[in-house]
């Protein structure tokens, strides 16, 4: 069964909440985890073959829990700290993804992570290329993947990564 | 024999992650290094005995990788044991870092996978870590 892009953006950050802040991302929210505000959040840019973002959203109810668990109860009391923890997952979520999406050739640069919880949501001209969201612990994440680039370059990068990367509906994939 | 360690990566949380899974893990620890990119990686190998290296590759001002290839260049420095920790997926570019003589470990990672790695760039063998094992005698008397 061919895999699209959201899907290989679901498997990176699933792991990634599992064995770095050993959280589960479970697919559906339940009536707690769904009202839960999406009021922490960090980006991360890259370049390569094509530019983009990756941006993670969470609950800040949720940002104690990922700190102490990535750092330990001591450092997890400091809200800057809970700010970098959140940026390593976005880190290391992009890092896990992008090779999965453009295929194991494509080396891209990442830029540091940048927190954008008090910045406005993207312009709708900026439609995500795939989004994956489920509940965490009491709260909920979202993930999204932009792509900037021209049509021949995503085209380019979703060719590069063919072999498991089909055409899915709109607005989940390129 | 305990490890002087140095740790590079540009992201603090990532550094304390890392010296955090090093004490749990049970690697004999002499002391332990942090730089935040690879110029300043190069100044802390010019100033401690460093046994271990643990190296990123994304990184601001020197990546991992140049950092890399300055090490490999340098006598004082071409035969220290070296473990990338990173995200880096790009095959052509962990071919690279291989054939510089690093081993890889991917993240995230379980601490076992960090242990296991260091201890086997660093010829530490099970004995040497785990003690010697008791022999059996058949003249045990029960």
């Amino acid at each position: 069964m061919p895999t699209t892009t959201a899907q290989l953006l679901r498997r990176a950050t699933a792991s990634t909440f599992e064995d770095l802040a050993f959280l589960f991302l479970e697919p559906e929210c339940s009536e707690e985890q769904a009202a839960a505000p999406l009021d922490a959040a960090v980006s991360v840019d890259f370049h390569g073959p094509v530019r983009g973002r990756l941006t993670v959203r969470v609950s800040s109810t949720l940002m104690p829990t990922i700190a102490a668990n990535m750092l330990g109860e001591e450092q997890a009391r400091h809200v800057p700290l809970q700010r970098d923890a959140l940026g390593e997952v976005a880190n290391v979520v992009c890092g896990n993804a992008l090779p999965l999406i453009a295929g194991a050739d494509a080396v891209f640069r990442l830029d540091a992570p940048r927190w954008i919880a008090d910045e406005p949501r993207a312009r709708d001209g900026d439609a995500p290329a795939a989004c994956v969201s489920g509940g965490v612990d009491a709260g909920r994440a979202e993930v999204e993947l932009f792509l900037f680039g021209t049509p021949e370059q995503i085209d380019a990068l979703r060719t590069s990564g063919a072999d498991h990367v089909s055409a899915a509906p709109a607005g989940s994939i390129f | 024999m305990a490890f002087n360690i140095l740790v590079v990566d540009d992201s603090a949380v990532m550094r304390t992650m890392i010296v955090r899974t090093l004490k749990m893990s049970g690697v004999p620890i002499a002391s332990i290094h942090e730089a935040a990119n690879g110029e300043e990686g190069l100044r802390r190998l010019q100033d401690e005995w460093i046994d271990l290296l643990l190296l990123d590759v994304n990184m601001p001002v020197m990546n991992g990788e140049e950092m890399l290839q300055r090490i490999r260049a340098d006598e004082r420095t071409r035969d220290l044991a070296v473990v990338i920790v990173s995200t880096e997926g790009s095959e052509t570019r962990l071919a690279t870092l291989q054939s510089l003589g690093a081993a890889i470990v991917h993240k995230p990672f379980p601490p076992e996978t960090l242990r296991d790695t260091i201890l086997r760039v660093t010829g530490v063998t099970d004995a040497d870590y785990y003690g010697p094992v008791a022999a059996t005698s058949d003249s045990l008397d029960f």
